[in-house]
């Protein structure tokens, strides 16, 4: 039984010529432990679907189910088994964090201990006894998966849990993520940065203006794409002769001299090491080396064809730059604040 | 049940206001002054004449406007800060969430209602060294209900709307309903069903049409309680009703009983005026749970 199921599920607002469409037709599938990624800008139906899943607004067509419970005539069932941590939310200023968690408990008859919960996020006792209304926008987000995980829910559902996160945070979050998934939970990312979805995620969904463009891995959402990652290296001096043999790498596409050094595009991320190995052994000394991969931007140009013009034009403004190297994803979060 | 849990957080977070105790602790101020400057200028003051101050400001301005004003908010803010959505993410449905906070917020007004009228009962003891318990005692359970009621306006009418302008416009505009507006609405459909406004001597519907108003059932109520006319805060019967001038000479003649020929029928009583007041619990919340449990909630 998949843990999240939707069938032709539409929204749209409004009536006759002036509704608006804001999701269209979403077949998904998600399996049962699964990290599923919900890949999309903003705007593109993604907290539509997830409203949708939580009953907080009706389908104008179509049905979901989260683990076999329809999630509109079983709503209570559905409510039990899924913890949420939504977007763009205030909690309740005047109480502790630590009442936060009381209640959270409580009201899903849990049994975690609100300190224990606390610690998990990484906040603090003495943060606990504090009233919310003097936390920072990273530790309302923190606070909130805490009570998202107080159910110990069988789905998580987070809506850009990286909101507000420092680099830290966005670590704490993640690092929560594969912990519940190795429980056997299933989790439901969304988000409009490609670095976080593909830090954690199995699998891949991207939705584009109310529609699903394509489910995949991370791995073959660029293979198919034919987007490939670059491996920048900084060397001093050239490498000579070795350098052009780079292409003869299998899964090395392309390969060039820049001034901040070697450029090499690469579609089979195993390519990488041979890359770094031959330019070590070569004439040239390797000062450093940084992998970009490829961006949010990209996949979606490369699938969303025409329109992915306007799409990338109108997200290079906000600098969505992914860059997500084997040292985490560390430059998002500033992305992520102008999008607020 | 999880309703419960919902009440229990809410009433913590209502009670930690400031705003709320503000108003209480104005409106206590006021009512102090007015009764002792008051007491001090009628001859042979007693104690029933406290409750009449208390429910002339204390029941037509001061309870239903806190009852307004702490009720208003309960759903529409959860919906715009999108609190709601955790909640729902905690299991809570729509039913939990508003009778959850229905409670919560009734509670809040019943405390609220049971300073003033511990503030009314001292200063009846300090004044006048009595306590007329059962007039009290009746007093205490419809502005108690006249609280419920407001309460469960407002809270339905913030289950209904989308933002908070809209619900605070519901709210406003209740108030101007029942105040201002309920009254001559009704004096004109007598006038057109007659022809002329109506005298001190009045149709049982016309009076019956009044008192389905909450203010006008209570302040009803109120006056065969303490066996004295207590005016509303608009005097309509001098501007949109024909009664002669002798009529507002003493208080007795505009009563129920007073303007009713033969027996009073029992829908005129002062225990359907409670009934009444019950109606206005049932009903708004009823609209508003209905419409809640239908809308989209983004």
């Amino acid at each position: 039984m998949p843990a999240i199921r939707t069938r032709g599920l539409t929204k749209r607002y409004g009536a006759g010529d002036e509704s608006v469409v804001a999701l269209e037709e979403l077949d998904l599938e998600v399996a049962e432990g699964e990290v599923f990624g919900f890949l999309g800008p903003n705007g593109a139906g993604k907290t539509t679907t997830i409203d949708l899943l939580l009953d907080f607004v009706r389908p104008s067509e179509g049905s979901a189910t989260i683990l076999g419970y329809d999630a509109q005539d079983e709503t209570d069932a559905v409510r039990d088994r899924v913890g949420v941590l939504p977007e763009g939310f205030d909690l309740w200023d005047r109480s502790s964090g630590h009442r936060h968690l009381e209640f959270a408990i409580e009201s899903q008859d849990g049994e975690r201990e609100p300190d224990a919960l606390l610690e998990r996020v990484g906040l603090d006792r003495n943060d606990g006894q504090r009233p919310v209304g003097d936390y920072s926008k990273g530790m309302l987000q923190r606070l909130a998966m805490a009570m998202a995980l107080a159910g110990d829910p069988d789905v998580l559902i987070l809506d850009e849990p990286s909101g507000g996160l420092d680099p830290n945070g966005i670590q704490t979050m993640q690092e929560i993520v594969r912990e519940v998934a190795e429980t056997g939970t299933t989790v439901f990312f969304s988000s409009h940065i490609l670095g976080q979805v593909a830090a954690v995620c199995d699998r891949v969904g991207i939705l584009d203006d109310g529609e699903l463009v394509t489910v995949d891995t991370i791995e073959g959402l660029r293979n198919a794409a034919g987007v490939g990652s670059r491996l920048v290296v900084e060397v001093a001096g050239e490498p000579g002769e070795p350098v052009t043999d780079l292409t003869t790498i299998e899964g090395v596409t392309d390969v060039s001299r820049a001034e901040d050094g070697v450029h090499v595009s690469y579609t089979d991320p195993r390519a990488k090491a041979t890359v770094v190995h031959r330019l070590v052994e070569s004439d040239a000394a390797v000062l450093d080396f940084d992998i970009e991969e490829a961006t949010l931007e990209d996949l979606f140009a490369a699938f969303t064809g025409s329109n992915s013009s306007r799409e990338a034009d109108h997200r290079a403004e906000r600098d969505v730059r992914i860059e997500t190297g084997d040292d985490g994803p560390a430059l998002e979060a500033e992305s992520e604040e102008v999008d607020r | 049940m999880t309703w419960v849990a919902i009440a229990r957080k809410d009433f913590e977070d209502v009670v930690r206001s400031r705003m709320v105790w503000g108003i209480i602790a104005v409106f206590l101020f006021l009512m102090g002054i007015v009764t002792l400057g008051a007491s001090a200028q009628i001859e042979d003051p007693s104690a029933t004449d406290v409750i009449f101050f208390f429910t002339n400001v204390g029941g037509q301005i001061f309870v239903p406007i806190i009852a307004l004003v702490v009720g208003y908010m309960a759903i529409v803010g959860e919906r715009q800060s999108g609190s709601l959505r955790i909640l729902f993410g905690l299991s809570h449905n729509r039913r939990d969430v508003l009778f959850g906070k229905l409670v919560s917020r009734t509670g809040v007004i019943a405390v609220a209602t049971l300073v003033a009228c511990a503030f009314a009962v001292a200063l009846m003891i300090g004044l006048f060294g009595s306590l007329p318990v059962r007039t009290v005692l009746g007093f205490v359970t419809l502005t108690l209900l006249l609280g419920a009621a407001f309460t469960a306006i407002a809270v339905g009418v913030s289950a209904m709307t989308d933002t908070r302008m809209r619900a605070m416009g519901g709210a406003i505009g209740s108030y101007i309903l029942f105040t201002l507006v309920w009254h001559p609405l009704v004096a004109g459909v007598h006038y057109l069903l007659a022809g002329e406004l109506v005298g001190l001597e009045a149709p049982a519907w016309y009076l019956f049409a009044l008192r389905l108003n909450p203010l006008e059932a209570y302040r009803q109520a109120m006056s065969l309680l303490i066996d004295g006319f207590v005016p509303a805060l608009v005097g309509w019967e001098n501007i949109v009703e024909d009664v002669p001038a002798s009529a507002f000479q003493g208080q007795e003649p505009l009563m129920v009983s007073n303007r009713i020929a033969g027996d009073v029928p029992f829908y005129l009583t002062e225990w359907f005026a409670a009934v009444i007041l019950l109606v206005w619990i049932i009903v708004p919340i009823a609209i508003g749970y209905r419409r809640f449990e239908r809308a989209d909630l983004n």
